[in-house]
């Protein structure tokens, strides 16, 4: 091997060499051993190469393929003609013939499967929230779009299969809604969107009766409390001090209409106190929350990025589908 | 860096300039080690997120170009100029035209390549693929690359040789077609003199069409025809045989030239893009196919007669290995470029197996093969372990056949899931359905790469360990000969 470094590369021109087939060399060398057989080009190479380039000039006739000035070549008229409904700016339908092209193909994909499911979208606009439900083929239709729609809208948040992140984004499979679960509920929430939001409260009590508010939340929903503490925070809960009742309900459960949580119903939307292990750090959650109050509660609203057969049919899907609609 | 003109290799050190081929070759080992360790990394993280560790200098999104750049660049780049300077010289038996230049262009290189991961891992990016680094990095390649095209052609217009060798002109090709590429595709304008940051000249379908010119003739030129060049002049010096056809090589070296240029558009058919580039596009492709499959049968031809090499000869293995990936992936290219192939496999994974199996399959497995041969003649001895290279072998050749078979099946199942309806025209499935399928083949994929990462490392031990015998020779040798002069004198 070493020998290769130092010995000298051949010489330039030598006579054709011959190989074990009889196929002379080029006559040049480099580096010493490196020679070229006159071989010809192997025949099927060749009449693969001429087959390639006729399967080009055959897809050139039916694509657009060279520029010419301005414009470029369309095809074979006749051969390649496409015709497709396309919906214009102000909403008409016009139906064009043109060449293939990779938007005339694309749409005449896309009309076949929106005419598939025009009719059914027909039907769900057509047909009343408590109806739908009791059409079992409708049904079948809204299950299959609405997963679907779900998945690629709202389970980003929401989570695959609705159960949502305590702290993020709540549960839509079980019976407790925040915003209402009737049909025209759950669609306005989809329509416009949601905005939690529930003020501070460091400025305005004190920590201790933040405390206290803790410890009487606690009670509510039957978690480790301190009862003293917990029936000062009941007053403070009730009065003006801090003034809770206003949104919560004098009952702590809630009013719908503003979205504000149910405290007695052992769901926890914003801290997952049910799995936290020591009393200690329920009161510690729960103190945070009132204390920093909460502005993370945000659904975007869905008018604009989906059609309203869309959010009707979401709607059924959410209040039906996932289940636990009222 | 290794010993440098050591005794045993003075003579041909005087000849020829070896000392940048074996800093070349040291760091195509070492980068190719990093790179795949990176491309290793990253495979994990899209099998399992968590691996993110929620730190945003190691992300996909940031590792991912540090993988390209460090493969392609750093491993793909090291090798050609490693390679192109030794077989330029030995070709033409002329020693490099300026060593102070060839000099330059290591360590220019090798700064690019760490500034450039650098710059991704800390958040710049011009958002081109292969092309992410920033102008002041762009700017200091372009310099390079003039150093190594005056180089290149100083030695060829010194070459004691009538005739250029046929290696030769694929490696001109490339550093011909890699300055224009890089040029044109980097016009950008920065927003401020010492800001990195900065805007492309072109916009909307212009940006596009000129990044995917870039980035198809950056495989064109970068990936096939200086892979090709290597290959030339490896394969007939590995088998001891003629190349089977002078005139084959001739032909598919300018058809190549010729067709690849016209190709890019088809990264971008069913976008925006005009639909007759789109059809030029697809159609040269295909005209592409037996040009390309030139260089495989002139280099697998080469062989004929000495066919039993491949049982004895692992680097011959490898060098035809390395030919029939290209082969293959070079038909899956024109194919995947079809309009209506594409509507199938275009944002799947089956692009990214395809382009792995040219990676890896062609471009690693021939230069492995390339520098199995190289290194015991640069460093004048034996490789410290055949049976290494055969393990070496055997660990790509499984890890490359699992990667690229999980992609085929995740991105096939994509495209088909993707483009699923059911009976009342809704998506049978949503994105994320997708997602969750091709969950376990991204585990394939990175065991696949793993496998491949290892022979890697296992590659970088034996030469370790050659080298050091061979530098360890090298001074025994000089030591004697020095006590030798001394007796005599």
């Amino acid at each position: 091997m070493s020998q290769e470094n130092t010995k000298d590369s051949g010489t330039a021109e030598q006579k054709p060499v011959f190989s074990q087939g009889g196929v002379p060399t080029t006559g040049h060398s480099w580096d010493g051993d490196i020679r070229e057989l006159t071989n010809p080009l192997p025949r099927w190479w060749v009449w693969a190469f001429y087959i390639t380039a006729i399967f080009t000039v055959v897809y050139w006739l039916f694509y657009p393929a060279w520029p010419v000035g301005n414009t470029y070549t369309k095809g074979v008229p006749g051969l390649n003609s496409i015709t497709y409904t396309a919906t214009q700016v102000d909403g008409t339908e016009v139906e064009k013939t043109t060449h293939w092209n990779m938007r005339s193909k694309f749409m005449v994909e896309m009309n076949e499967l929106h005419a598939a499911q025009k009719q059914w979208f027909d039907k769900v606009a057509a047909t009343p929230y408590e109806q739908i439900a009791q059409d079992a083929e409708l049904m079948q239709f809204v299950t299959s779009a609405g997963k679907t729609l779900f998945s690629d809208n709202c389970a980003p948040c929401h989570q695959a299969g609705g159960q949502g992140v305590i702290g993020f984004a709540p549960n839509l499979t079980d019976d407790h809604w925040q915003y209402g679960g009737a049909y025209e509920q759950i669609e306005a929430t989809i329509v416009h969107g949601r905005r939690g939001y529930m003020p501070p409260f460091k400025e305005i009590i004190s920590d201790e009766e933040i405390g206290q508010l803790a410890n009487y939340v606690l009670n509510l929903s039957g978690e480790p409390h301190d009862a003293g503490s917990a029936s000062s925070g009941a007053k403070l809960f009730q009065t003006n001090t801090a003034g809770c009742y206003a949104c919560h309900g004098a009952d702590a459960k809630g009013i719908e209409g503003i979205g504000s949580a149910n405290l007695t119903d052992k769901i926890w939307l914003w801290a997952n106190i049910p799995e936290m292990s020591t009393p200690e750090e329920k009161l510690k959650a729960v103190k945070t929350i009132i204390s920093g109050g909460l502005n993370r509660g945000v659904m975007p609203p869905w008018e604009d990025r989906l059609k309203p057969d869309q959010i009707k049919l979401l709607t059924v899907y959410v209040h039906q589908g996932l289940g636990g609609g009222k | 860096m290794a010993a440098t003109g050591t005794a045993a290799t003075v003579s041909s050190n005087e000849q020829y300039n070896y000392d940048i081929v074996r800093k070349f070759t040291i760091m195509t080992l070492v980068w190719g080690a990093i790179g795949m360790f990176v491309g290793v990394y990253i495979a994990s993280e899209l099998a399992f997120p968590v691996l993110n560790f929620d730190n945003p200098y190691i992300t996909f999104g940031r590792l991912r170009p540090v993988h390209t750049g460090a493969v392609i660049f750093g491993f793909g780049g090291s090798a050609l100029f490693a390679t192109s300077y030794y077989v330029v010289q030995r070709t033409c038996q002329a020693r490099l035209f300026s060593d102070g230049l060839a000099n330059f262009t290591f360590w220019g290189w090798q700064a690019a390549i760490v500034f450039a991961a650098l710059g991704n891992m800390f958040g710049y990016s011009q958002g081109r693929e292969y092309a992410e680094m920033e102008w002041p990095i762009d700017l200091l390649i372009l310099f390079v690359w003039v150093a190594y095209l005056t180089v290149f052609v100083g030695t060829l217009m010194k070459r004691k040789q009538p005739h250029i060798y046929v290696a030769n002109w694929f490696y001109l090709a490339f550093i011909l077609a890699t300055a224009l590429l890089h040029v044109f595709n980097n016009l950008a304008i920065p927003v401020e003199l010492f800001s990195m940051k900065s805007y492309s000249l072109f916009a909307g379908v212009q940006d596009a069409m000129t990044q995917w010119w870039y980035g198809h003739n950056a495989v064109g030129f970068f990936l096939t025809a200086a892979f090709l060049g290597m290959m030339y002049y490896f394969v007939p010096k590995q088998a001891g045989r003629p190349v089977y056809s002078y005139r084959l090589s001739v032909i598919h070296f300018w058809a190549i030239i010729f067709l690849y240029m016209w190709a890019g558009s088809h990264h971008l058919h069913w976008t925006a893009i005009p639909d007759w580039t789109s059809t030029l596009a697809a159609t040269f492709s295909i005209m592409l196919l037996l040009p390309s499959w030139g260089g495989m049968i002139n280099g697998i031809l080469t062989l004929s007669g000495a066919w039993d090499k491949l049982r004895t000869d692992p680097v011959m293995r490898f060098l035809i290995v390395a030919l029939s990936f290209y082969g293959m992936s070079t038909f899956e290219g024109p194919m995947m470029s079809l309009k209506d192939v594409n509507a199938l496999s275009h944002y799947t994974d089956w692009t990214v197996g395809h382009v792995h199996s040219g990676a890896l399959g062609w471009v690693a497995m021939i230069t492995f093969g390339s520098l199995y041969h190289l290194v015991p003649r640069l460093w004048n001895t034996p490789m410290h372990s055949l049976k290494m290279i055969n393990v070496h072998f055997w660990l790509a050749t499984i890890g490359i056949l699992l990667y690229i078979t999980a992609m085929w099946i995740s991105g096939i199942m994509q495209g088909l899931m993707w483009r699923a309806f059911d009976d009342f025209g809704n998506l049978q499935y949503s994105f994320v359905e997708s997602v969750a399928a091709a969950h376990p083949f991204y585990i394939m994929r990175a065991v696949g790469g793993a496998f491949f990462l290892a022979g890697m490392i296992l590659m970088c031990y034996n030469m370790y360990k050659t080298i050091r015998k061979g530098s360890v020779e090298a001074t025994a040798e000089q030591q004697i000969e020095g006590k030798l002069s001394a007796n005599a004198a």
